[in-house]
């Protein structure tokens, strides 16, 4: 996808060292009695996706709006790109982009007059700010709805505009809450691909989300919130070095079952019903493990027709912090 | 290449102009205004009802009748006043509330906007759009023109004023909709508001009777015999009297020392502030045909107060006129001013970000 979706510019070598990206030591917020934040460090680095992964009601969003410069902590620091937004409000939004998990649009308006809208609002002139709309309305292929009133976008194509809406000040920082809920298929890969490559020109990208195995695809690094905390700040390299459960099938259970207790793997077992075949989960040490024992089972002549990682990587993480928690 | 010491932010500096800011939430906001269809069906029905109004005010004035042009033009300014109090904060209550419940709010905060400018644009284009009340009313501004005899200096004032108290009543409606998370609340609270200005000061200016409450020395008096006997066909002289000598106790009110407390009202503040007709104002009697000449009167009438209201004063003949009164619509205007500042000053620092406190169980985005 050619894109126009253009970096800000900054030599590499600026990137190191300036407190780029976004650091948070500490951070606490509560609500009245609801501490929804109660201490979370976060770093995301120019350059990187960070995912920001946590169950419902882990202060993903709570963390995102302080980021965002629009809630206060209670306690903890943050520099966005080395500006405190607390202190300096004005000038993180200037470099910041933002795109909340709520679809709110000025619904009378098409989508071309909320990009200039927005625009304007960042100081950008008429003529510029046209042009960045029908290059961003492009880029989030919605070049055919610009005429089209926010009111009649599907969920998915407003999902679209505020991603859109989110890049009109070409930010160094893009914060993305939940960006693919209510996409199709398509739109997805399109979003990933865009991410990518928007990280690649040198943006600090966070991104939260549900959909654990999307973020395996495009994040570089994440971090796990459980009850306002941080769990687990982890690269996926490290992610991928670590032990996780595989499912083998296999026309022949029987086999499989003997040439796994053979190589002393603990294992659960189901059966298919209507012949002598089934599948196998079992706790693989890494890579290498994994490698190893698809050739032992080969050897054996165990007749197998799948060999493959139960669940995503950071899908992984999250259930073995799930088995953590209390 | 150098490379950079300071980060990038701090050369791109946000360089977003206050007026341009203004502006720009000033469009959006008029933009989705006009592009409502709701909004032209309520100028429709308001264009109609206050047709009917003026309509029936003419035919009760008649052709003929002595200031049917100015009564009529006075009636359609105290319609689109009346009116106008009514719809003013159902315009501007909505506006900051709503792009809450919609998450907009947070998305214009989230650029280089400031609360104040946002606050200004919100305030302009919710006024502008209750001028368009009175824009719809031209022509029958024009019609009550037409029987020619309207005080033409009285005219702009009393349309200016009309303007200034709808910009009032959308400061309150804007203020409040800035505090209040809720629409329906904002724009009850904003009613409340209103109705403390139109109805409150009236209120509070009769109940304040019995603290002014004072007893003066008055005389019966006494017309001429033709006066008396039906049989009188001049011209009435209402100096034509003398007073009986025999005085007694009569309670009365000074009522000049609590009229301040009408200031505030809308209707006041605007029929105080235009200038009056230069006919001969000879007595203290009601002499203005319209409802705002009227209003005018009898706040003058009150501001001078039973020195002046009494014709027989400790048995003796008192014809003495009132001195012009100070005008009252810079005091009221000034309470408004105060209240409605205050609001919005208030609803500002609740648009400030990073936001400290929220009220219970709102969500910012």
């Amino acid at each position: 996808m050619e894109t126009a979706v253009t970096g800000p510019g900054q030599a590499p070598g600026q990137r190191q060292d300036l407190g780029l990206g976004i650091t948070a030591t500490g951070l606490a917020r509560s609500f009245g009695a609801v501490r929804a934040v109660e201490n979370i460090d976060f770093h995301a680095a120019p350059g990187k996706v960070t995912a920001l992964i946590g169950p419902n009601g882990s202060g993903k969003t709570t963390l995102l709006l302080m980021l965002a410069s629009l809630l206060r902590p209670d306690a903890g620091s943050i520099r966005i790109q080395g500006i405190d937004p607390t202190a300096d409000p004005r000038a993180v939004r200037a470099v910041l982009g933002w795109m909340p998990d709520t679809r709110g649009f000025w619904e009378s308006l098409i989508s071309r007059e909320i990009l200039t809208t927005v625009a304007a609002l960042y100081g950008i002139g008429k003529a510029q700010a046209r042009v960045r709309a029908a290059e961003l309305l492009e880029v989030v292929n919605l070049g055919e709805l610009a005429d089209t009133p926010a009111r009649v976008l599907s969920r998915g194509q407003a999902q679209r505009l505020s991603l859109a809406r989110a890049l009109v000040n070409d930010p160094s920082v893009l914060l993305l809450d939940e960006p693919a809920s209510g996409l199709d298929p398509g739109a997805r890969v399109q979003l990933r691909q865009l991410v990518r490559q928007l990280a690649d020109s040198g943006k600090t990208v966070v991104i939260s989300s549900h959909v654990l195995v999307e973020l395996d695809e495009m994040a570089d690094a994440a971090v796990f919130l459980s009850r306002g905390k941080t769990m687990r700040s982890q690269s996926l390299a490290e992610a991928g070095a670590q032990s996780r459960g595989y499912t083998i099938a296999s026309l022949d259970l029987d086999m499989l079952r003997v040439a796994l207790a053979e190589a002393n793997f603990e294992a659960a077992y189901r059966g298919n019903l209507e012949n002598g075949g089934g599948s196998a989960k079992v706790k693989l040490t890494g890579e290498v493990q994994a490698a190893e024992l698809l050739g032992r089972l080969a050897g054996a002549g165990v007749p197998v027709t799948a060999f493959a990682p139960t669940s995503g990587l950071l899908e992984e993480t999250y259930l073995s912090l799930e088995d953590e928690m209390p | 290449m150098s490379i950079s010491t300071s980060p990038r932010a701090q050369s791109a500096a946000p360089a977003l102009g206050y007026l341009s800011g203004i502006r720009t939430v000033f469009g959006l906001e008029i933009r989705q205004r006009i592009r409502n269809r709701g909004w032209y069906i309520m100028l429709g029905i308001w264009f109609v009802v206050v047709a009917a109004v003026v309509g029936l005010a003419a035919l009760s004035v008649g052709e003929e009748g002595p200031g049917a042009g100015q009564v009529m033009f006075e009636l359609v300014i105290a319609f689109v006043l009346f009116f106008g109090m009514l719809i003013a904060p159902a315009l501007s209550a909505n506006s900051i509330t709503g792009d809450r419940a919609n998450g907009t709010l947070a998305i214009l905060q989230n650029t280089l906007l400031t609360p104040g400018q946002l606050l200004w644009g919100k305030w302009l284009a919710s006024w502008v759009a209750s001028l368009g009340f009175l824009v719809v009313t031209i022509p029958l501004i024009g019609w009550a023109m037409t029987y020619g005899d309207v005080y033409l200096p009285a005219a702009p004032v009393l349309l200016g004023m009309l303007a200034v108290e709808l910009g009032i009543v959308c400061a309150l409606g804007v203020g409040v909709s800035a505090l209040a998370n809720r629409t329906l609340f904002a724009v009850m609270v904003t009613y409340l508001l209103v109705a403390m200005l139109g109805l409150g000061t009236l209120i509070a200016y009769g109940l304040s009777m019995q603290l002014v409450k004072t007893e003066v020395n008055v005389a019966n008096q006494l017309w001429p015999e033709t006066y008396m006997n039906g049989e009188f066909m001049g011209d009435w002289d209402e100096n034509n009297y003398t007073c009986e000598t025999r005085t007694y106790v009569q309670e009365t009110f000074a009522t000049e020392r609590i009229t301040w407390l009408l200031a505030a009202n809308p209707f006041v503040v605007v029929a105080d502030a235009a200038p009056r007709s230069p006919a001969p104002v000879d007595s203290p009697m009601f002499s203005a045909a319209g409802p705002m000449g009227a209003i005018s009167e009898g706040v003058r009438y009150s501001q001078a107060g039973p020195e002046f209201q009494i014709p027989c004063l400790n048995g003796v003949k008192n014809t003495v006129l009132p001195p012009i009164p100070a005008p009252l619509w810079p005091l009221g205007l000034g309470i408004q001013v105060l209240i409605a500042g205050g609001i919005v000053a208030a609803g500002r620092n609740r648009l400030r970000t990073p936001a400290g406190k929220l009220a219970g169980g709102t969500r910012i985005a």
